[in-house]
């Protein structure tokens, strides 16, 4: 079995590796995060500790589940707010935990609902032994406006509540962020500006995934009721990606440390992550699928790739994505790349040409007698719509031809790597 | 006309695959992985698919089965891992073999060294024959540091895997790269040296500090009916003859029967239709209800167009006709064919190997130690199945009971055999 060092150092704090349960259902209570530390976890972002007097009232049922053809769990909305036990308990765990398991990290998730509660749990956290504060800036489905998203997208709160937090607590804090925003950059900005050292995003993108169309209302129904609650899962990982780009993308912010959160289940979306700059890696719904046990074939998928990139420690791919992501008007504009079709690989279904037709430029010819489709240049723009609908992996990328009057060399243009192409 | 003998039937592609690991349920204790007498991890190696881990996947395969990607195409997962799917409780269980293919496909596309050579403990063994059974205590025993040495009679390495298992079953550069790794392993393959003849058991014992001898059931059993018969061949010389060929066999007539109701005798008629010989009819001992032929080379072997009659014994033979009477119906036929191939069980021929073999073919007692106690039994030989699984189950087995021996440890009891 391979063997890689996988470890972190994020926000002067040493993680054994980068993967760690994000503050949620999955992490609501002691035995829930030892479980995880013995299958392997490097850390929690322990479930949102609250102010003593906002009390937790959660509904029955709370999630619900979008879901494609066969395929369970492409997103899922959940509606709790944060954690249900008392301060008390929720404190006593976090100093079990870290007595218990030294070497875990112990990140503190708070939420307060006003100046004086954000500096209040940031002094009882430290003190019960938290290795790091998380800020719960942006929890959508709270049942307080002065709690959650509502803050999350208000620099100027941000920025308040952050330097609370920073009276309260010589620990490195983390500022979570809200997705329901245009732009994240500001909130981000403030947060750093008040005293927080990095950022943990996505939180949960404000949704309504299905309804009740007998009842006429949103899943989960509440007693005939829905309501728009917080959707994550891998539907949701393009925007949590779109997000940390840009964040890494901004003015002075190149460098910011970014703990990653949306739809991870794999290793691959874990590489994603950490190439556009996130250390550490947070991780809830496919835990709520599949178990804390995803996180075996996370890291050992992740040290075969560290073999396959050459590199011993994860530090030296952090953010290597960022800069060969410009924008759209900076592409090369100036060849096309046509499909190229295995032959021996197609079993005739005709789905290359039916996309093609149909949602392309009809360009795949299909002759009806072999059953097999072959591409007509003439018409063929390059979009591989048809690679992407070939279920059989017959069709990839063949030769690129620079378009007419432009300058340049088929032979030095760049084309998508073979790791993409099937098996 | 030897393509149908030579193509396997193909495997699974990157988006197939990953639709059948979805249809896993991922159980929790999962019942497949309790079913496999090689101690495979189907449920791990699954779940690694379904994570897109198939490197990781195919470690799991890798590190418990020098054969994996033998037995995932040969293996009657119907019996084990396949019987224990939960899946079966809504529709039909997990393709455990296919997908077990796809990974060990992909573990040698990808040049993938799982197993690595231990560091040197400076003591030997040997090994006589180089069937699945070999094979494996030579894989356990290379990765904790023993010198290996194997004797094989033939020109090749593998036994029945090389010389039985037809092509489109399981081609022969699955069986070569398998082989392959273990040499790379630092296997050192004596070829054409039958122990007993070329090198004497003597010899290994004085330079080895254990013999284990895995020599297997190689040659076909013949009924005296049978006996100097032209128009008679056996089993495992005909697939042989026609694995070496590739399958260019050109004296087989329009017609043919087998007789026998094992996998083997379905590998002969199946074979036989797949080189376009018209009618094949396959005699069994056995009715339906107690065939020994998995369901799966039942069913390949029905939808080759082979007839199969069970339940028929043969009485007589004259020349090219053979008379078979019903084992419990008053019920006579009689088959006319210039090819008899026999499928009726395989002897061992353990000559000067100082070896018992008794009626049933294996050693008259349980475990793999003998009266001699650097001789070891494994394999076919041992006692228990015959299935390639169970020769890894019983080459891993041995191989640590003989660590234990040479490290000085005493085996577990129910590992050690009987006296003779």
């Amino acid at each position: 079995m391979i063997k890689k060092d996988l470890s972190v150092d994020f926000l002067g704090v040493h993680f054994e590796n980068p993967f760690l349960l994000s503050s949620s259902p999955v992490d609501n209570c002691y035995e829930m995060c030892a479980k995880a530390f013995d299958e392997g976890w490097a850390g929690v972002a322990f479930k949102t500790i609250g102010p003593k007097h906002f009390k937790v009232d959660e509904v029955s049922p709370r999630f619900d589940e979008l879901t494609k053809e066969g395929t369970p769990f492409v997103g899922f909305k959940n509606m709790e707010q944060i954690a249900e036990h008392s301060l008390e308990e929720n404190l006593h765990d976090l100093k079990k935990l870290k007595e218990n398991y030294p070497t875990k990290i112990i990140i503190a998730s708070i939420m307060g609902t006003n100046e004086q509660d954000w500096e209040e749990l940031a002094q009882l956290v430290t003190e019960a032994k938290a290795d790091m504060i998380e800020m719960n800036l942006s929890c959508p489905q709270m049942t307080s406006h002065d709690m959650g998203s509502d803050v999350g997208t208000n620099p100027e709160l941000v920025k308040k509540y952050c330097a609370a937090v920073r009276r309260g607590t010589d620990l490195p804090i983390l500022a979570k962020m809200t997705p329901n925003i245009t732009d994240m950059v500001p909130a981000a900005k403030a947060s750093m500006d008040g005293g927080a050292n990095g950022i943990a995003t996505i939180n949960t993108v404000k949704s309504i995934a299905n309804l009740d169309i007998d009842r006429k209302t949103a899943l989960p129904t509440v007693d005939g009721k829905g309501s728009i609650s917080g959707f994550s899962g891998k539907a949701v990982k393009p925007i949590a990606l779109r997000f940390i780009q840009q964040l890494r993308e901004a003015a002075g912010m190149e460098q910011l440390p970014i703990s990653g959160i949306g739809g991870i289940e794999t290793w691959q979306d874990a590489a994603e992550f950490l190439l556009l700059g996130a250390t550490t890696l947070q991780v809830t719904t496919s835990v709520m699928q599949y178990g804390y046990r995803i996180v075996e074939d996370m890291k050992n998928g992740l040290m075969h790739y560290m073999e396959e990139q050459g590199i011993d420690h994860l530090s030296e791919i952090i953010g290597a994505a960022n800069k060969s992501i410009v924008p759209v008007d900076s592409l090369n504009r100036d060849y096309k790349v046509y499909p190229k079709i295995d032959w021996d690989k197609c079993i005739g279904c005709g789905r290359c040409y039916i996309s093609c037709f149909d949602g392309a430029h009809q360009a795949i010819q299909w002759n009806e007698e072999a059953r097999r489709p072959t591409v007509d240049i003439d018409k063929c723009v390059g979009c591989h719509l048809c690679n992407l609908v070939c279920p059989v992996g017959a069709i990839s990328t063949g030769e690129v031809v620079m378009k007419p009057g432009r300058e340049g060399n088929p032979e030095d243009i760049k084309i998508e790597s073979p790791r993409l192409t099937h098996f | 006309m030897t393509k149908k003998y030579e193509t396997e039937a193909p495997g699974y592609t990157m988006t197939t695959v990953m639709e059948e690991a979805a249809r896993c349920l991922l159980c929790h204790d999962a019942p497949c992985s309790k079913a496999c007498p090689a101690d495979t991890d189907p449920a791990r190696f699954i779940r690694s698919v379904r994570f897109n881990n198939v490197k990781g996947a195919a470690e799991t395969i890798r590190e418990n089965n020098a054969l994996g990607a033998i037995c995932a195409r040969v293996c009657p997962t119907e019996k084990y891992c396949e019987l224990a799917c939960s899946r079966t409780g809504i529709d039909c269980p997990i393709d455990i073999g296919g997908i077990q293919r796809y990974v060990t496909d992909f573990e040698q596309a990808a040049k993938m060294d799982i197993l690595k050579q231990g560091k040197s403990n400076g003591h030997h063994i040997a090994i006589v024959g180089s069937g699945p059974a070999g094979l494996q205590v030579a894989t356990t025993m290379l990765t904790k540091g023993y010198a290996v040495d194997i004797y094989e009679k033939n020109e090749k390495a593998g036994g029945y895997l090389t010389y039985g298992i037809p092509e489109y079953r399981l081609p022969n550069d699955i069986v070569e790269y398998e082989i392959k790794r273990i040499v790379n392993l630092g296997a050192n393959v004596h070829y054409n040296t039958t122990v007993g003849e070329d090198i004497m058991m003597a010899d290994l014992k004085a330079n080895n500090d254990a013999v284990v001898v895995a020599v297997g059931a190689s040659e076909s059993k013949v009924l005296p009916m049978f006996a100097d018969n032209a128009n008679v061949e056996t089993a495992v010389g005909f697939l042989a003859r026609v694995k070496e060929a590739k399958g260019n066999i050109t004296d087989l007539p329009e017609n043919a029967v087998v007789i026998g109701g094992g996998d083997v005798a379905m590998d002969v008629a199946t074979t036989l239709r797949r080189l376009d010989v018209k009618n094949v009819t396959d005699m069994a001992y056995e009715e339906f209800d107690e065939f020994r032929a998995s369901k799966k080379e039942l069913k390949g072997t029905r939808e080759a167009g082979v007839t199969i009659v069970d339940g028929y014994v043969p009485t007589a033979v004259n020349g090219n006709e053979v008379t078979f009477k019903h084992r419990h119906i008053d019920s006579e036929m009689t088959i006319k064919s210039n090819k008899i191939i026999l499928a009726i069980g395989q002897r061992v021929n353990a000559a000067n190997l100082g070896i018992t073999i008794n009626k049933n073919e294996e050693v008259p007692y349980a475990g793999y130690g003998t009266a001699d106690a650097k001789v070891f039994v494994t394999g076919d030989i041992a006692q228990g199945d015959k299935t390639v699984v169970w020769a890894v189950r019983k080459g891993k087995e041995v191989a640590e009971q003989i660590d234990k021996m040479v490290m000085g440890e005493t085996p577990a009891a129910d590992l050690v055999g009987g006296n003779e």
